[in-house]
């Protein structure tokens, strides 16, 4: 499994890198706005094309760029119906706390689990192989914790179960 | 009496000016349209290379070739025989390959375009798992039309999906090893998309 | 706290610190709630040495049916009064006629403690005595020359002790089998409830060996057919789900009936339990890490130098960040 966790991982890596060269752009619709482009879609020439990294089906990486904004959403493992509902769960923790974390998108791009919109003006403020290194970092931590929840979960289950049913031995 | 709601109309789409409107074919060169009765002849051809053994021979063709000007279908085809060729070249001969590619002439353009099949290939994957990659299986000949291959050869989803995955994900690692992170945005940028 | 207790712990200590040698007895009136929506009332309204406990079951008719009386009967005996108002069944202490030694105090106190529990014992034991007598008629045929009416075993007794959830507890002549009906309100809870029931049906496997058996489906399992509005069936809204637990002839001798009963008395509660507290463990996890994940994101903010400026005359400032 792990296996190809790593060329999985290194390939979002070079990826992110190479998409987050990002420039200063003003909207060329309205004086004085500056909107990322990625989001706003103003004009077809400003989007570049759409780059998909995937592991399998179930675990993949979108990455939009555009000239001044990338919009990156990934899609993580749930393979039964409580990793379902933990990944759930814990996106929308994150989600709710995106001021807080300057470059989360507040909705998942449809068909993803959680979406990052990063801007020229983060990546001014911010040093661009610290935020790939957090994208990636975030990817590992999420897949370990959802699995260690999981864990905890049936152990606890066992727990408790043993615990009722021992005296009636 | 006007049943239009004059201000929802998307007034840039109507202004011939605007930048919305931008012609985008003007960025890209000019490509030649391809039909897809000559994509399929040169997806014959490749594939006879590829059963003769000559892999990297096949792989060079394929990708000096690939078919801008052509359609859904033709595109479908082409990406197919290119993942053919990727799965049966070997772990240890990938290396020396992608270096005699890379310095021959032109050798820069085309690991360019096999960055651009690495990535279209992992974004069809998850798509369509109809569209998976034949594999060493199916040599059948494809003379017979189309490549609409409705559920014809669906090898379950994430079983053979996550194999083919993992090789185009050793393939990009290598790719990168050698070109250098320039290729992707490269892909990224290029307009004719493969 | 893993296990929950069969007393009522607020009961038990209100009584221990009256029943204390040295307390001047004062006037008592308070509203004590328990599980399953049952209330206790304790006060002392004739005298302050006279206390009264009261208890109020939404199911107690159907109790009484099944011969709850007998049982409260037998327990407190001397013990019981007139019903209060708005309440099902009282029992009155005089703190002037207490027991004199201390175990026989702290029994009276376990007994007035238990109170909830002897109350719903009721079927319980009726369920017992039915499936002793039926263990008694099979014995004396074989399996296949048994009467209809013994190998079918006894009629099933329902206590529908809380809003759309019920206990059915059925006789035969070889086990006793005790059906909840659990109602879960939120996915979620429905979700983390499948993994321990699970568990709870695997139980028998992997360790505890003479544990009864447990089953768990969403659909009413045979014994409960022809029961009148019972819900169920596969995605039906609500999301009933029905536990059975097969008690075997160990589980039902004399001497282990009042813990096997009060212990099975506390599973749905002690589920609803666990299942509320591993979701408060999985979501303050969730927030450590979502803090963690600020911390890294924060680092990747180079620290802003502090840089002297001067003017052009050569005047320093002092920049405020």
């Amino acid at each position: 499994m792990s296996q190809s966790l790593r060329p999985y991982l290194s390939c979002v890596r070079s990826t992110l890198t190479a998409a987050l060269s990002l420039s200063n752009f003003a909207s060329q619709a309205a004086e004085r706005h500056n909107v990322p482009e990625i989001e706003a879609a103003s004009s077809p020439e400003l989007l570049l094309n759409p780059l998909t990294v995937s592991r399998n089906a179930e675990e993949r990486v979108l990455v939009e760029p555009s000239v001044n904004s990338v919009r990156v959403s990934i899609r993580i493992k749930q393979a039964d119906e409580i990793e379902h509902i933990l990944v759930h769960k814990f996106t929308r923790f994150l989600t709710q706390r995106a001021e807080a974390f300057f470059i989360l998108r507040r909705k998942a791009v449809p068909g993803y689990d959680i979406s990052f919109l990063i801007t020229n003006l983060h990546t001014e403020e911010m040093l661009k192989h610290k935020l790939v290194d957090f994208i990636i970092e975030f990817m590992e931590e999420v897949d370990k914790e959802i699995s260690e929840m999981k864990l905890f979960l049936n152990a606890r289950a066992r727990f408790v179960a043993e615990s009722f049913l021992t005296p009636f031995d | 009496m006007a049943n239009i709601n004059w201000r929802t109309i998307n007034i840039d789409a109507l202004d011939p000016e605007s930048s919305y409107n931008f012609d985008l074919s003007t960025l890209t060169p000019a490509v030649q349209p391809v039909s897809t009765a000559d994509v399929q002849t040169l997806t014959g051809q490749i594939r006879q290379l590829l059963r003769g053994g000559d892999a990297s021979g096949a792989l060079q063709g394929a990708l000096e070739n690939a078919p801008y000007g052509a359609d859904e279908q033709g595109k479908a085809a082409h990406l197919s025989v290119v993942t053919e060729c990727l799965n049966q070249i070997r772990q240890a001969e990938m290396t020396p390959l992608l270096q005699r590619m890379y310095k021959a002439e032109g050798g820069s353009e085309l690991c360019d375009t096999l960055m651009k099949y690495l990535y279209k290939g992992m974004s069809q994957g998850t798509d369509t798992p109809t569209r998976n990659h034949a594999g060493a299986k199916s040599m059948t000949p494809q003379a017979t039309g189309g490549f609409s291959q409705a559920g014809g050869r669906n090898f379950g989803g994430t079983e053979g999906g996550g194999q083919a995955m993992s090789v185009f994900l050793s393939w990009h690692e290598k790719l990168v090893e050698m070109v250098g992170p320039g290729s992707i945005v490269r892909v990224m940028s290029d307009r004719r998309t493969v | 706290m893993l296990l929950l207790d069969y007393q009522n712990v607020l009961i038990e200590s209100l009584l221990k610190d009256r029943f204390a040698p040295g307390a001047t007895p004062t006037s008592i009136d308070q509203v004590v709630s328990d599980f399953d929506n049952v209330t206790f009332h304790i006060s002392t309204p004739e005298s302050k040495t006279k206390i009264l406990v009261s208890l109020a079951i939404k199911c107690y008719p159907e109790l009484a049916k099944y011969g709850a009386e007998e049982v409260l009967q037998r327990e407190y005996g001397s013990l019981i009064v007139q019903p209060e108002n708005g309440y099902d069944f009282s029992v009155q202490v005089d703190l002037e006629q207490l027991p004199s030694s201390d175990e026989e105090k702290t029994e009276l106190i376990r007994k007035i403690s238990l109170l909830k529990r002897n109350a719903m014992a009721a079927p319980f034991e009726q369920a017992f005595d039915e499936f002793a007598s039926l263990q008694e008629q099979a014995r004396q045929y074989t399996s296949e020359s048994a009467p209809q009416g013994v190998r079918e075993g006894g009629t099933v007794r329902a206590i529908h002790y809380r809003e759309e959830e019920a206990i059915y507890i059925k006789a035969s002549h070889d086990r006793v089998t005790v059906i909840f009906s659990t109602i879960f309100r939120e996915e979620t809870d429905r979700v983390y409830g499948k993994v321990f029931l699970q568990e709870f049906v695997d139980a028998r496997k992997r360790g505890v060996q003479n544990a009864p058996q447990v089953l768990a489906r969403d659909d009413p399992p045979l014994e409960l057919q022809g029961i009148p509005g019972l819900k169920g069936g596969k995605g039906a809204e609500g999301g009933v789900t029905y536990v059975t637990f097969v008690l075997f002839p160990r589980h039902l001798t004399p001497q282990r009936r009042a813990e096997v009963i009060s212990h099975i008395q506390t599973f749905r509660d002690y589920f609803h339990y666990h299942i509320k507290a591993s979701k408060a463990y999985i979501h303050s996890r969730m927030r450590r890490r979502t803090a963690d994940f600020l911390q890294v994101l924060r680092r990747a903010r180079p620290e802003a130098e502090e840089k002297e400026r001067k003017t052009a005359s050569g005047r320093t400032f002092t920049v405020k960040s």
